[in-house]
């Protein structure tokens, strides 16, 4: 060797080893109050604040109104960074991680930065989570009783029908039905329109999550562990797999679209499928896109009812500039008259208390959304906690990818079950809960 | 002192000048941009295999075990399986279909520049772009290809969808982004070669093949290892066009190694450091790998 090759081959081992012996990453901070802390919105005037979003569609245009409305009202500045859904996460992490925290965000899941997020009680008092409804409240708490996130808007799954095809087929949606009801109905519906599917669902662990609800299960109980019934399960994966493997459900599109999330309102819109069981975020998207009449329909009941509950969360960063103007900008947003403008046109469904009380008047599709909230109230409570489980989109991640092997026809479903417990139990263990 | 000071400023001067430091000037704001952004984050990778985090601000050290979790975890095996299978048959095919080619366009004497054109056109277009494509193409009931085949009777094959199809899918659509510029690379090795040596043999009576053979292959090995070692290269490193193209799928078939790493990292359960000796054992078997490539390539030559 070389003697030029044995000094560079040196520097490197010399290099990797200092590195190895530095502990990568940066201190844990603890900014924010520790005691309550006051907000005076008049003292905002001049000062900037970034909101990192993602959009569904109609709610961006309802966010920046509602944003230069509070900018007129408090004369700060709001810098709006709309970035992909999927790219959030990642986004979220590397500016936390380089010292560079937007003051406020909206997610999907605020777990993964819990060790950095504002307690909003510590700005706006105890009483704060009681102005929000309960199960919404609950999702926003950690174990410790901290207010983390500010539920924004909740989501509730359930179907949606094409209603020109049920006409034309002469089938009636009852106000309930269960799930083979459902799909005999939506073979009929097909068979009558040449339609390929009967019955489409977004390739998502949540909305899966549904189906196995609706069984009589849930992934992980009110108590944090491993609550997955398994005869329950297999049940619920037997029913779904069997309507993907005869291509009642797309087969294609399942094992197409590999391990992405991936929505089949395509399908829907385009006509291929009489009954699509998604949630309440597509309304307004549909409200523009679709050239037939369709409608939200109430959920299947197998051994239980009602749908499975999802949401956005806003959340403010203790480490970001200007963690005060953060916290009064979420509480602002999140105002009762605030929110019910968001809604109306957003097409979102409220969280805050008092307007799940008194409803919200919506700009049209108002049958549609009134649909979704009225599955709010027979949906199961365990499933709020199931879905608010820090340990829930790992475990999520693993019901998708295991359903896929049984529908390619690579395992059964009891191996499935048995596989969909064991990930369960690691991500609970790797969550702390 | 000032019988010192010249001494060494000539001192400097002549250090100077017999360092020859000029070109090591030249190429200094280049380095300075590859350590930045390159060598000291493949070093801070490195490090970063040695600990677990899930969020890239608080690590735990966990000394090798990411590695032994990696080599004993079934799906990274599986994951191996499709990039080798991926990487030798994208290597095969991009090297005979470019090498054939390459003669080809070389011989043409009208309009090679225009043909050279077009079939290196798809190294231009973004990778995201050419999965989507082709995504569309292949699908099996709207697809264009499909269209085609059920027309003419030969039905309609889940390019995508079928497990036992879609790896094969997956190396045509690489091969088909790749292949102009294995061309074009050994286009030049091909105009390199002295013409003499061709008409001496069309004197001496050699065929075509006879002339491809014994001429144009030997006198073009170094060319077709610089272009084996670039497709080994890129075919451990595919990911963009996959992504977009199966996602991986069908239930994981097309999985191979830089999307094991990503969704490691980016995806619920974030396991960075995983990621990162994943991305190791990759790094360590790219080189092993171009470094035989070239060491055999070497070899033949002096043979």
């Amino acid at each position: 060797m070389r003697l030029r090759t044995k000094i560079a081959a040196l520097c490197a081992v010399v290099l990797a080893t200092s590195l190895s012996a530095c502990a990568p990453g940066s201190p844990q901070s603890d900014a924010g109050p520790s005691a309550p802390a006051s907000v005076d919105f008049n003292s905002f005037k001049g000062q900037t604040l970034t909101y990192v979003y993602f959009t569904d569609g109609p709610d961006e245009q309802a966010t920046k109104d509602m944003i230069a409305k509070f900018e007129a009202a408090t004369g700060a500045k709001v810098n709006l960074q709309i970035v992909a859904f999927a790219n959030l996460a990642t986004s979220l992490q590397a500016r936390l991680s380089a010292g560079n925290a937007p003051e406020v965000a909206r997610v999907t899941d605020w777990h993964p930065y819990a060790d950095k997020e504002v307690d909003f009680k510590q700005y706006f008092g105890s009483g704060f989570p009681s102005e929000f409804a309960s199960g919404a409240a609950a999702t926003a708490m950690d174990s410790t009783g901290r207010m983390l996130a500010v539920p924004s808007d909740v989501t509730i799954n359930g179907p949606m029908i094409n209603v020109d095809a049920f006409k034309k087929a002469g089938v009636p949606v009852p106000a309930k039905w269960t799930w083979d009801e459902l799909v005999a109905d939506a073979k009929k519906v097909a068979a009558a329109n040449n339609m390929p599917y009967a019955f489409a669902i977004d390739k998502s662990g949540n909305r899966l999550s549904t189906i196995l609800s609706q069984f009589g299960t849930v992934m992980i109980g009110p108590d944090g562990k491993n609550a997955l019934d398994k005869d329950k399960a297999a049940k619920a994966l037997t029913f779904f797999t069997d309507l993907v493997k005869s291509n009642v459900s797309p087969k294609d599109f399942w094992l197409g679209s590999g391990s992405k999330y991936t929505g089949a309102n395509e399908i829907f819109l385009a006509g291929q499928v009489p009954v699509y069981l998604s949630g309440p975020w597509q309304v307004g998207a549909f409200a523009k896109s679709a050239t037939f009449n369709w409608a939200a329909a109430p959920n299947p009941c197998q051994e239980r009812c009602g749908g499975f509950p999802g949401g956005k969360f806003m959340i403010a960063f203790k480490d970001s500039k200007n963690p005060a103007l953060a916290a009064a900008f979420v509480q602002w947003m999140n105002r009762s008259e605030n929110q019910r403008e968001v809604d109306k046109t957003a097409y979102w469904l409220p969280t805050r208390k008092d307007l799940t009380d008194s409803g919200v008047t919506y700009a049209n599709r108002q049958s549609d959304m009134s649909s979704f909230l009225s599955q709010i109230n027979e949906t199961p409570s365990d499933t709020w906690t199931d879905a608010n489980s820090p340990a829930f989109t790992a475990s999520a991640t693993a019901l998708i990818s295991e359903t896929d092997k049984v529908v390619a026809g690579q395992q059964d479903v009891r191996t499935a079950v048995e596989n969909i417990s064991a990930a369960i139990d690691k991500a609970i263990k790797a969550a702390g809960s | 002192m000032s019988v010192m000071a010249p001494a060494r400023a000539r001192g400097f001067r002549g250090w100077m000048r017999g360092k020859n430091l000029a070109p090591y000037l030249f190429v200094l704001p280049n380095m300075l941009i590859f350590g930045v952004f390159t060598i000291w984050p493949a070093f801070n990778g490195f490090n970063l295999s040695f600990y677990d985090s899930s969020n890239g601000r608080t690590y735990r050290p966990v000394g090798t075990g990411n590695y032994t979790n990696i080599l004993s975890d079934s799906q990274f095996w599986g994951v191996v399986q499709h990039t080798v299978l991926f990487t030798l048959g994208f290597v095969v095919l991009s090297t005979v279909l470019g090498t054939a080619l390459a003669l080809m366009l070389n011989s043409q004497r009208r309009g090679r520049g225009a043909l050279s054109a077009a079939y290196f056109l798809p190294v231009l277009i973004s990778p995201v772009v050419v999965g989507i494509i082709w995504k569309a193409a292949l699908d099996r009931t709207t697809g264009l290809v499909n269209q085609v085949l059920s027309a003419i009777g030969l039905g309609s094959p889940g390019w995508l969808v079928d497990s036992s199809l879609s790896l094969i899918s997956v190396i045509l659509v690489g091969t088909w982004i790749h292949l102009g510029f294995y061309a074009v690379i050994l286009i030049s090795g091909l105009q390199a070669i002295d013409t003499s040596l061709y008409e001496a043999a069309r004197m001496d009576g050699a065929s075509v093949w006879q002339s491809v053979r014994l001429i144009t292959l030997p006198l073009l090995r170094p060319t077709l290892m610089v272009v084996i070692i670039l497709a080994t290269i890129a075919g451990f490193q595919a990911f963009d066009f996959v992504y977009t193209l199966t996602g991986g799928g069908p239930v994981g078939a097309t999985t191979l190694i830089i999307q094991y790493i990503y969704e490691n990292a980016f995806s619920y359960p974030i396991q960075y450091g995983l990621a990162s000796a994943a991305a190791v054992i990759l790094f360590v078997v790219v080189f092993a790998v171009t470094f035989i490539n070239y060491a055999i390539g070497r070899r033949s030559e002096s043979i």
